[in-house]
């Protein structure tokens, strides 16, 4: 009785801690809003609510545009997401080649690829469903290989014990050990879905959020500016709770970790070793040149590689060309690097300062989950319009949208540490520090390099982004100068150069986790 | 052949090794085993001497170093895919999203035999699993999901039953009634049994014959024949039996210094 009682009153707290932070931060929000009315343009919910009152049916409509091709891009890329993942995993000598050109794809530029698609979809939803799909198909890929190839070793004998083979496999065991994995993947698809919706409107589309958003910043209408954000994030959140929910009621047990797998390989032999990203350039190339000439596309904007290569490489002028390119990408750089930074670090520091206070956590945990679904690029005009167009907005717009899922993953890495070995530490009463510094610490270390590798063209992403809809400096400003008078050339080369720093930067972090972990603990390395 | 007699299993030459050079982990020596049609052989010997490699070997589950296995005549891939033999697996192997029906029903689907309720029913009864049915692998206990594997084992009723430690996690006394119980389950029907177990006791009580390996690489270190008329009873005959294998297992594992 007594029992039950402390169980109910338990899980009254779980929910009252969330309820109550949420609220003081509403009411934080407010006040600040209200303090820096002058400085900084920030508007609290109130105005917010009054705002969305008086323009409740623009804003609906435009909602649910933007919603609905959010929702088509979330099927098909998702789709293409599954069939990517499946073949992988029944090919398994394709599997290399498959996540490689996966990777790049989700490395392709969000900003710069919508002017593209708009020209080569022309008006209407084509480029809002592509940069939706686009943006979510790589965060449904990447854990669903990791499901499929969770199970224990001794599941697939099973199946080998009766002489079946690899389909059965996938059926009998891989598809269902793999949905918890799915589901994770899904639901931070879905605001995903709803940042690739907006930003296909971002360039000349008629209706939708972004449309609205880009409106609201442009006229400087700062009430409008924070409605739409908070709208656009309210969607999200609805998105990822909804998510969750299915997924807890189909899958019982705690969702799973996700470890997002290095470039998985064995040690090969060298010459293999450099072939490879050789192969994975070439076949990239080919589908690049087949695909723009199947859709037969104006070679006006439509550029293929040997464009791009005259235009860095082989043309007249190529060398100024290159310095231009260069000079943005430095610019872009040097801004995107210490907001990466900054964002892992807090993200690590609030983590491990959670672990160490649990009864904070229960009240902060719940409201970072939620807040990880807001697309935080979304917020990018808002931030830009509080701290100006400084290096300290586009900084604080990178180490944002790093923050929440570096905290989230290092806060669930830390909670992983098996219980045997925490009851090993008590046994010997190590204080809380000592415990974090030798048995938590390094348990965790496998989910921030996932983190820290995802993290690297997020960075990219919200630095352009920064600088395409507000700053107008580094690579960003220079791909929205291209777009609007028709730059094609050095749209396309802004394109190739920031995917392929991307790609690079997400190697040498793999590079550096591969390092680290091998001290740490070889049996934590991520196949 | 006759396709429903038990078949005779040959290791030839048989060896494992892990990993690859300078990281080299022999986890099998060569060894030439046979073990005759229709009898239970029972195979003790240290942890991690190599027990499990061996069965994955005869499984053709893993690929052998050097040497052969032939079962019958046939290669294990052949028997596999005619579903006529069966693993239970040292972990159990039950997938966690099926009931214990689902489980047991499943080594029919996968062995293409057509499904058979009343046959899965009666299995988890022998098993003494009854009454839990549709519950799933979370809600059993150790030895009760092994008890399951077991089931599931005998569901396709193969000529070649390859057991790996499958009363490992069973507590004494349901050992001694399993141990009393099921080995009538294959012992009718003409199966070739390898048994693997850390218990001495069960091995003498089960099997036709126990073979001892060293510690890895393994060995074989004593092949000891059990005649014991069945059913089988505790008693004089028996513990000297018992007292054998104790004593060859261990010699089996002088101190030897290990490689650095
Ligand atoms: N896939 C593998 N890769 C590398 N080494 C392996 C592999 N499988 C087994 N080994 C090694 O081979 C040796 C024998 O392992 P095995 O599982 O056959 O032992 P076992 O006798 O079944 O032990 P136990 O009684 O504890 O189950 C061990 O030293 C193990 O480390
Ligand atoms: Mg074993």
């Amino acid at each position: 009785m007594t029992i039950a009682l402390h169980q109910l009153r338990r899980r009254g707290a779980d929910r009252f801690y969330p309820v109550l932070s949420a609220l003081v931060a509403l009411l934080m929000w407010e006040l600040l809003a209200r303090v820096f009315a002058q400085t900084y343009l920030i508007a609290g919910p109130v105005e917010i609510s009054r705002y969305l009152w008086d323009h409740a049916g623009l804003v609906a409509r435009a909602a649910g545009i933007t919603t609905f091709a959010a929702a088509i891009g979330f099927v098909l890329g998702n789709a293409v997401a599954i069939a990517l993942a499946v073949a992988a995993v029944l090919l398994p000598s394709l599997a290399r080649l498959i996540s490689a050109l996966a990777l790049v794809v989700f490395c392709l530029p969000l900003v710069a690829t919508g002017p593209i698609l708009r020209v080569i979809w022309g008006p209407g939803l084509g480029p809002q469903i592509t940069l939706a799909a686009l943006a979510v198909y790589y965060t449904t890929f990447l854990p669903l290989m990791v499901g499929l190839r969770a199970a224990p070793p001794s599941w697939f004998d099973l199946v080998r014990s009766y002489g079946r083979g690899r389909f059965s496999a996938l059926v009998e065991v891989r598809a269902m050990a793999s949905l918890p994995y799915l589901f994770a993947g899904l639901q931070i698809a879905a605001p995903a879905a709803f940042l690739g919706a907006m930003f296909g409107e971002f360039t000349g589309a008629e209706r939708g959020m972004g449309v609205l958003t880009i409106r609201a910043m442009r006229s400087l209408d700062v009430a409008g500016t924070w409605a739409l954000a908070s709208t656009a994030a309210a969607i999200s959140m609805l998105a990822y709770a909804g998510l969750g929910r299915l997924s807890r009621a189909l899958n019982n047990g705690p969702p799973p970790l996700i470890l997002a797998p290095v470039l998985e390989g064995e040690r090969r032999a060298r010459w293999r070793a450099l072939l490879h990203p050789i192969l994975v350039t070439l076949i990239l190339l080919a589908i690049w040149w087949l695909s723009m000439e199947a859709a037969n596309l104006s070679p006006f904007f439509a550029k293929r590689p040997a464009d791009v290569w005259a235009f860095l490489i082989t043309a007249p002028e190529a060398a100024a060309h290159r310095a231009t390119l260069g000079a943005a990408l430095l610019e872009t750089l040097v801004l995107a690097l210490p907001g990466y930074l900054l964002g892992l670090a807090l993200g690590l520091g609030l983590a491990i300062v959670l672990v160490l206070a649990p009864k904070l956590a229960r009240g902060v945990m719940p409201v970072a989950i939620a807040l990880r679904a807001i697309p935080i690029v979304i917020t990018a005009p808002l931030i830009v319009v509080a701290l100006g167009r400084g290096p300290a907005g586009t900084i604080t717009i990178v180490a944002l949208m790093i923050f929440f899922p570096s905290l989230v993953a290092c806060y669930q890495g830390l909670a992983r540490t098996p219980r045997q070995v925490l009851d090993l530490f008590d046994s010997y009463a190590a204080s809380p520090l000592r415990r974090m510094a030798s048995a938590q610490f390094p348990a965790m270390l496998p989910a921030f390099f996932a983190a820290a590798r995802m993290a690297v063209p997020a960075a990219i992403l919200a630095a352009t982004t920064a600088e395409w809809l507000a700053t107008g400096r580094g690579i960003g400003g220079l791909m929205a100068l291209t777009a609007s008078t028709s730059g094609y050339k050095m749209l396309w080369s802004a394109v190739v150069v920031l995917a392929a720093v991307a790609v690079a930067g997400y190697v040498v972090v793999a590079q550096i986790e591969r390092a680290v972990l091998r001290i740490y603990g070889a049996e934590q390395l991520t196949r | 052949m006759q396709a429903n007699a038990p078949p005779p299993i040959q290791c030839r030459d048989l060896s494992r090794s892990f990993g690859h050079a300078g990281a080299r982990v022999d986890a099998l020596e060569p060894v030439e085993l046979h073990f005759a049609a229709g009898e239970t052989t029972a195979i003790v010997g240290p942890s991690g001497c190599g027990k499990s490699t061996l069965l994955r070997l005869i499984a053709g589950l893993d690929t052998p170093s050097t040497g052969s296995v032939r079962i019958g005549g046939e290669t294990p891939l052949q028997m596999r895919q005619r579903a006529a033999l069966s693993v239970a697996f040292q972990d159990a192997a039950l997938l966690p999203w099926r009931t214990v029906r689902g489980n047991i029903a499943l080594a029919r689907k996968l062995a293409r035999l057509p499904p058979d309720p009343a046959s899965v029913d009666r299995l988890i009864a022998l098993v003494g699993l009854a009454g839990f049915e549709d519950r799933r692998p979370a809600d059993l206990s150790g030895g009760m999901r092994q008890r399951a594997a077991i089931a599931r084992c005998l569901i396709s009723d193969p000529r070649v039953l390859l057991l790996d430690e499958p009363f490992g996690a069973v507590d004494e006394l349901t050992r001694a009634r399993l141990n009393h119980e099921l080995p009538a389950l294959w012992q009718g029907r003409g199966v070739t049994t390898l048994l693997v177990t850390h218990s001495v006791s069960e091995a003498v009580m089960l099997s036709d014959r126990v073979i001892v390996l060293s510690p890895r690489p393994a060995r074989v270190v004593a092949d000891i024949a059990i005649d014991l008329a069945r059913p089988r009873a505790t008693g004089a005959e028996a513990d000297a039996l018992i007292a054998n294998v104790t004593e060859a297992l261990a010699q089996s594992a002088p101190p030897r210094p290990q490689p650095a």
